[in-house]
Parts: C-alpha cells; structure tokens; sequence
C-alpha cells in the first residue's frame, strides 16, 4: 500500500468511514454527500491526488450513485457518494478539480442529477437540444431503449 | 457610432464524414478569442446503455468501435477491466502481441495527426509523405490480423490471432525505416519556415492549469507533465519492454510536433524490442461467458492519452454498467483554454493540435454583432484564410515543397562530399 494511501486510510476513519481495498492498486472509499467537498479538497490539495480520470454514474435502485475516479501513479482511488433518485441533487467539485466540469455535465445529462454550483449545468453536453422533457434520463435502468425510440417518433427494434 | 466589442461566431458543428465532430461558440474581441463555449454529443450514440443489454463478448468488439483510429485500445482496456473480474490470468505472449499492435496503432495515430498538422498549417506536401509512410504501418497491422483498421484481435484473457510466421525480420526494417522518416521529419518541421510560422508560440497552455484541467496524454506531456499510463500503471507487456516517455517544456504547438514524432520513434523500438523478445507460449485462455460479480476500472494510454473504463458486474451474461470515458473528453477543457488569446487564423491549427480529428470545419457560420451580418465558410476557406493570414505575398506556388526538397539535397550533397 503507498504512502497516500495510508494516509487516506487515515484521514478515512477521523471523518467516519473507511478505504476498502478492492483489488491491489485500486481502493473505494465511500463518503456522504455533505462531507465529499471536504473530503475531495483533502484528497487534491493536502495528498495531491489531483488527476480526475472521470466521474461514473451508477443507478441502483432507490439512489443512484455518484463515482469520482481519481488516479494517482499506480493507484486508483474511487469515491463513491449516493444521492436519492426522488431528489437527485448533488454538490459540484468544479471549484476544487476545475477538470470536472464537462464530466458533470454528462452527468447530468444521463443520470438527471442536478450539479449545485457548476457554472454550465443549464446546457446540455451529451443529449440533443431537442430532447423531450417528459422523457426520463436515458442512463437510468427504468429507461428503455424502445420507450426513447416511441417518444422521439423513430420505428420500434426489430425483435 | 458606437462598436460593440465582443463579437460571437458560432463554430460547428459537423461533417459526419469525420469523427468527434464538435460545436464551438467562439466570443471574439476583433481578431482574438476571448472565450469558448463548447457543444460536442452529435455522434453521441449511447454506446454505454447499448453494453448493458449485449453479451460480455460482443460489447468489446463493440467498444472497439468507438474511435476509427485508437479501435484497439478501446477493447484492450474493457477487455482488462473484465479480465480483473474473471481471475484468470494473461498468457505472456498475449500480452507481447498486445503492445506490439496497441504501439502499431500509436504510430499510425501519430502519422496521420502529423500530416494533419501539415494539411491545416498550409504544407500539404508533408500531408502526402506521412500519409504515404503510414501505409507502411497499415499493412503490417494487416499483415498481422487481418484488418487494417478495426483489427478485432482482443479476447478476454488473450488475442485471437497469432503473430505470423517469419515476420519478424520484416518489421523490424519496416520500424527502422519509420524511425528515419519521423527523424526526417523532425528536421523539416524544426527548419521548414511554413511549420514554424504556424506553430511556433501558438496555442500556449501553463502546466498547472493543464494538471488542474486534467489533460492527458500528449497534451499532459508537451507542458512537462510526466503523465502516461505506460509508466505510471503498467498493463500488457510494458513493464517489461524499453520504455521512452518524452516530455518538453516549451509548451506550443511546435513542441507538440516534435514531441508526437519523438513519441513514434519511441514506439517503434517499442515494436522491435517485443517482437525480436516475443515469448513462447499459447495465446489466449477460455473464459466463461458469465462473468464474477464485482467491480473493476481500467486505465490504457491511447495515442491520444488516456483512456477509462468501469465494469461492473451483478454476475450474469450482460454487464450491470460500463463507463467509458475518451482523451478528447478529458482534454476538451485544456483546448479551450489553449484557444483563448489566440487568433481566428490559428484556430485550425490549435483545434487540430489536440488530435480530435475534427470535420467541424467543414461549415462555419460567422456573425458579426456590429452589422447583423451572417456568413458562411467552408472548412477549404477557413484553411485558405489562415494560410493567408500567415503567408499574405505567398503565391500559388508549393514554396514549402521546392524548400524542403532543396534542404534534403543539398544535406545529401554536403555528406557525399
């Protein structure tokens, strides 16, 4: 285990939770939303992990689950943080990792989590401008391919 | 009569004849850049919702056809991020043929961005010979699996396709000869006054505002970033063959050239060394078609930086989710922050410099906020406009051309001498 890491260990457990390590090189630490500014400003500016390889949205059921994919040299640092799908409102790190902002962006077109605090979250990145409202974001496992290809008007897939 | 300053052209988006096609709004202070706003997802085909209803399988031949360029390292690096799940382990000489393609393709990469940079800086005769070269790599890369572009060697755990039979000595010369040529070439665009007028100083960017922006690879290497995936985590065979990570400082788009050509002769002993070195042994491993649930994220180093994949499995047939994300993505910010200060003549140059392998330039519509007026440019005018900027007495004639030809004479003269 690096030296980095040892400290994040140790950082982990002052604020209340712990790195797991998954496999040799790569760790997940799980934090709650109100806590993920802080923890990532450790992260970049005092351990200097401050290589942002990009953020992945997951959905889970009830939340869906925000992963900061952070890499340092050898190691790979996940932080996982969960927002609920009734509210998906989650805190920017654009003023921390300024290279976050487009990765926001495709979160939000995906997943509709709604990014507090990133300058461009009012356009869309990924998703066509003509986008239908009413239609769910297009990542979420309660979408479906053909209910996108009914409402945009183009013929079903063929069985 | 008041002028307002600020004038706003609308840049993009697309030719779909091309990749990455993308949307720019360019904030113009007469002839500079102050500010871009970018649009990209007019390709966007959602590649990532298609994964989770295909086989393990078939997602990595169709990853593979994400970029029409870097298509292999796309499945090498889903293929990784499976591989993890699975448990099983990589044959050796899997993992030698693997470099040998993924630095065949860096090379073949490199040569067409270089003959691009040559095309859009006014110098099409350097367009021509790269392009010519790259032939040379594209028929080994066929040679070898059968395809020159969408190679579909990659299986979990191993490649599909053997290293023919007696091709070594064949791709060594071939190696030796590219290293020549990106040796040649670095001389010309280091002497040839079309290169440096159009790259030189241009396109500027501060590390740290590189690092804060997270740029990868060539982008992350030409402000002295030591940033490639090679070194830093080492996959396939590269922690075992020579490995060259070349930096520069100056932080333009000259350094750029020189340090992608640097680059090429550095993979090219890549390529000699696994296949003079290339081990004994079988090639691939059966795996399962469910894959273990767990998770997984993989890193490779495109020609264009780094790119990303996250796996995640609930242990059946189709994948929970992946995630890819591409070099272009990650360096988008830094290109805009490059963009910025320069002129609309230099956009061409800088756009291109960044590897996206644009068409956006192939409409342009421009809007003047002093007179409401509109026009439109082809990708050809916009070319013709920057050539002309830089080079406003150049007349019809290929002076680029009669130079260098006349430069690699008169070297030949003095050496036979």
């Amino acid at each position: 285990m690096s030296e980095t890491l040892t400290q994040l260990g140790k950082y982990a457990e002052e604020v209340g939770t712990k790195v797991i390590q998954l496999r040799k090189n790569e760790s997940t630490v799980e934090v709650t939303q109100d806590r993920l500014k802080v923890f990532v400003a450790h992260l970049v500016n005092d351990l200097h992990v401050r290589h942002l390889m990009t953020i992945t949205g997951l959905d889970v059921g009830q939340n869906l689950v925000i992963i900061y994919n952070f890499s340092l040299e050898r190691d790979t640092i996940h932080v996982k943080t969960s927002v609920p799908k009734t509210n998906p409102q989650a805190v920017s790190i654009v003023d921390i990792v300024p290279g976050a902002i487009l990765y926001e962006m495709e979160l939000h077109d995906m997943f509709g989590i709604e990014l507090i605090g990133n300058p461009w979250k009012d356009q869309k990145l990924l998703l066509p401008d003509e986008w239908p409202a009413d239609l769910p974001p297009p990542l979420l496992k309660t979408t479906k391919p053909d209910q996108i290809r009914r409402r945009l008007g183009l013929e079903a897939a063929k069985p | 009569m008041e002028y307002s300053a600020e004038s706003l052209v609308p840049f993009g988006p697309i030719h779909p004849a091309l990749k990455e096609p993308e949307y720019f709004k360019l904030v113009l202070e007469g002839e500079r850049i102050i500010d871009v706003i970018p649009r990209i997802g007019y390709v966007h085909r959602g590649l990532e919702k298609a994964a989770e209803s295909r086989p393990w399988v078939q997602n990595m031949y169709m990853f593979e056809r994400t970029c029409g360029i870097c298509s292999f390292v796309h499945s090498l690096c889903y293929g990784q991020a499976v591989e993890e799940l699975t448990l099983f382990q990589v044959p050796k000489r899997a993992k030698y043929i693997r470099t040998i393609i993924a630095e065949m393709e860096r090379i073949h990469s490199h040569l067409l961005w270089v003959g691009l940079m040559g095309h859009w800086a006014g110098f099409d005769t350097l367009f021509m010979w790269v392009w010519n070269d790259r032939e040379v790599v594209l028929d080994l890369v066929e040679a070898i699996s059968g395809n020159r572009v969408h190679k579909s060697m990659n299986a979990f755990c191993g490649v599909r396709r053997d290293m023919p039979e007696n091709m070594k000595d064949r791709i060594v010369e071939r190696m030796k000869f590219l290293t020549d040529r990106a040796r040649y070439y670095r001389e010309v665009i280091d002497t040839e006054e079309t290169m440096l007028v159009r790259t030189e100083n241009i396109g500027r960017v501060s590390q740290d505002t590189a690092e804060k922006l997270c740029a990868v690879g060539p982008m992350a290497r030409y402000v002295g970033l030591r940033q490639d995936v090679r070194l830093n985590d080492p996959y396939a065979a590269y922690d075992e063959v020579p490995l060259d990570i070349v930096t520069t400082t100056e932080g333009d788009v000259h350094a750029l050239l020189r340090l992608r050509l640097d680059e090429l002769v550095a993979s090219a002993n890549i390529v000699s060394y696994a296949v003079e070195n290339l081990p004994d042994g079988p090639i691939r491993v059966k795996v399962p078609p469910v894959i273990p649930a767990g998770e997984h994220s993989s890193h490779c180093e495109a020609p264009r930086g780094e790119i990303f994949y996250y796996v995640k499995s609930s242990g059946g047939r189709t994948p929970e989710r992946v995630k890819s994300r591409q070099p272009t993505m990650a360096n988008l910010p830094t290109a805009l922050e490059m963009l910025k200060g320069q002129t609309l003549a230099d956009i061409p140059i800088v756009l291109t410099a960044i590897d996206p392998c644009f068409g956006c330039m192939d409409r342009m519509s421009f809007y003047d906020t002093e007179t409401n007026r509109r026009w439109t440019w082809s990708g050809e005018e916009l070319r013709q406009y920057g050539v002309n900027h830089y080079f406003p007495d150049r007349s019809k004639k290929q002076r680029g051309f009669t130079k260098a030809i006349d430069s690699s004479i008169n070297r030949r003269q003095r050496e036979s001498i």
